[in-house]
């Protein structure tokens, strides 16, 4: 169920760069560096067995059982208006939350890595908070500031605004989830390229606006995309703070991850398994994306 | 364009990078700030683009107060210690820079830009390489890039931080002499900051020696071996010896690095040789050959 999307989106960026092949560098190494050659097979063996068990497995199974009674009810499920409506409102909470994190993220990525002002550790510490923070509690939090007794609730009903069990509700728990993404993927990037490019753009007579659109942008540009791209993975993927919020009302707030759910707890595997299809595909195109840009990222 | 910097102090901190510093560059002049690091030169140079505001003290540029302009619009031109080559951008590109980025209506035309672009990527004479990116330029490419394009907005005047400081000594001296082979050209008044004292003496016309901040010495490089105002000077420049007697040749092995001398039966390294009647010559620290 969604767990695909989901994991995507928790990987730590950084962990998933590729080393160049362990396996074909001990090859060339002289023997007595390497282990003995059982070892290394029992190694290997063990971490495609993990591997199959915990993700191929998993994966198979989503397609195996959508696909059980065959492509005629796999297309009905998928068309059924609530799926619909819930693949609808998932690509749009991730419209949402993505510019706004991409904007907020460079921004932030920018002041952290270029300039040095109190409060700064701060703000790179807060950055992480979504991550610390179980999405459930991240859901709840919206849930009592804007619920009908919350501190923002009262001011949103004198102004009939409906947040929470609302789109915006999802909208905001989303973007609050997904938040960390850009910041964290742009600030080492930006870190590592310095100012003195942006120092030879201001002598040479560069203002601010022109100085970040030809010099800074053009330097972080695969980070902000690779960040933008983990930060819709998770966006779509997003259960626990977005099922707080939602309400789960059938055809209006229901997300894919939590449409599934309702689905399961229904008894209808085929269906669910169906629409949580639906997410594991979304999660391969963004792998995909994810790959070509960091052969380009590292490149 | 002349410059005078006025009791400029500066510190970050509790670090005091600059005291009281002041001095005058003369229009046309080619002056180095030469210190050992942590000495405040670099520093002053950035005050002197604008990139550092000072804590007290002033720039001014021919006379008028630029202390508190942008450093954009003080018409200089800037050379990097790594050369801060915009690396995305192609060689053409980055010496185009400072022309497109101009206000519309005094920005040259496209072809106007191709023109003075390649004018002056022939002058460093990397005309040739317009369409490389910095990563695939040796050191000394990329610091005759950073050159050119400092000088594509036409600056008044030209800072170079450690110009030579990252490059091989063979490639440096080369540099070296085309600089001052430029600076004889164009006449452009120059600051540069060096801790090399061959650099220093053979370069400049004048000579500011710099320690903790403070200005030792401001003076032109013969004067500043002969006559050192300080024993900080005397020690940084080293055992300088004078010699008198006109010396014709100057010896350099294939690779263009001076070879040692004998002089006086002591083996040593011929510094610099004026024309005229001078040398200054510093003995290696081999005492037993």
């Amino acid at each position: 169920m969604g767990a695909g999307v989901a994991a995507v989106g928790r990987v730590p960026p950084k962990s998933t760069s590729v080393e160049g092949g362990p396996a074909g560098r001990v090859a060339s190494r002289p023997r007595k560096l390497t282990e003995p050659r059982l070892v290394r097979w029992l190694l290997t063996g063990l971490a495609l067995g993990f591997l199959g068990l915990f993700l191929l497995l998993p994966l198979t199974a989503v397609f195996v059982e959508a696909l059980r009674n065959g492509f005629g009810p796999y297309l009905d499920s998928v068309r059924e208006p609530d799926a619909v409506a819930a693949l609808k409102l998932t690509l749009l909470a991730a419209a949402f939350a993505v510019p706004a994190n991409l904007i907020f993220g460079v921004a932030a990525g920018w002041a952290i890595a270029k300039f040095r002002f109190p409060g700064r550790t701060l703000l790179t510490t807060l950055i992480d908070l979504p991550f610390a923070v179980s999405p459930v509690i991240s859901g709840m939090v919206f849930v009592l500031l804007f619920g009908r007794q919350g501190l923002l609730g009262s001011w949103a009903a004198d102004h009939d605004l409906r947040i929470v069990f609302a789109v915006p509700g999802i909208v905001l728990a989303t973007i609050f989830v997904s938040f960390p993404f850009v910041a964290r993927e742009v600030i080492p990037v930006m870190e590592a390229a310095g100012t003195q490019e942006e120092e030879a753009a201001r002598v040479l007579g560069a203002g601010g606006f022109q100085t970040f659109f030809r010099v800074t942008l053009p330097n972080i540009k695969w980070g902000v995309l690779y960040g933008a791209i983990l930060c819709n993975a998770r966006a779509m993927g997003e259960f626990g703070a977005v099922s707080v919020v939602s309400g789960k009302i059938r055809g209006e707030t229901n997300t894919l991850p939590l449409h599934v759910e309702i689905l399961y707890n229904e008894y209808m595997f085929q269906a669910a398994f169906a629409v949580a299809s639906l997410l594991t595909l979304l999660a391969v195109v963004t792998l995909i994306v994810k790959t070509i840009l960091e052969r380009k990222l590292h490149s | 364009m002349g410059i005078e910097v006025r009791n400029l102090t500066k510190s970050f901190g509790s670090f005091i990078a600059l005291r009281d510093v002041s001095f005058t560059v003369h229009s046309g002049e080619l002056v180095a700030l030469l210190g050992p690091s942590g000495s405040g030169k670099t520093t002053l140079l950035r005050v002197i683009a604008g990139l550092e505001r000072p804590d007290v003290g002033s720039v001014l540029f021919d006379g008028d107060d630029a202390t508190r302009q942008d450093p954009r619009h003080r018409g200089v031109g800037f050379v990097f210690q790594h050369y801060a080559l915009f690396r995305h951008m192609s060689v053409f590109e980055n010496v185009a820079f400072g022309l497109r980025v101009r206000p519309r209506e005094q920005r040259p035309t496209e072809d106007e830009i191709k023109r003075r672009v390649h004018e002056l990527l022939s002058l460093v004479q990397l005309d040739y390489l317009g369409d490389r990116y910095p990563s695939q330029l040796s050191g000394g490419q990329r610091q005759r890039v950073a050159l050119a394009r400092a000088l594509a907005v036409e600056p008044k005047v030209l800072l170079l931080d450690e110009p030579f400081g990252a490059l091989d000594a063979k490639v440096r001296q080369e540099l070296r002499r085309w600089l001052r082979r430029l600076h004889q050209e164009i006449h452009l008044t120059s600051v540069f900051v060096t801790h090399d004292q061959e650099e220093a003496l053979e370069l400049a016309n004048r000579v500011v020696v710099m320690n903790e901040g403070k200005i030792e010495q401001d003076a032109p490089p013969g004067e500043v071996i002969e006559k050192p105002a300080t024993p900080f000077v005397s020690n940084f420049l080293g055992n300088v010896n004078l010699f008198h007697g006109r010396v014709q040749v100057e010896v350099h092995d294939e690779e263009g690095r001076p070879m040692p001398m004998e002089l006086d039966g002591e083996r040593s390294e011929a510094v610099r040789v004026i024309v005229g009647d001078r040398v200054y010559v510093r003995p290696r620290g081999n005492a037993d050959r």
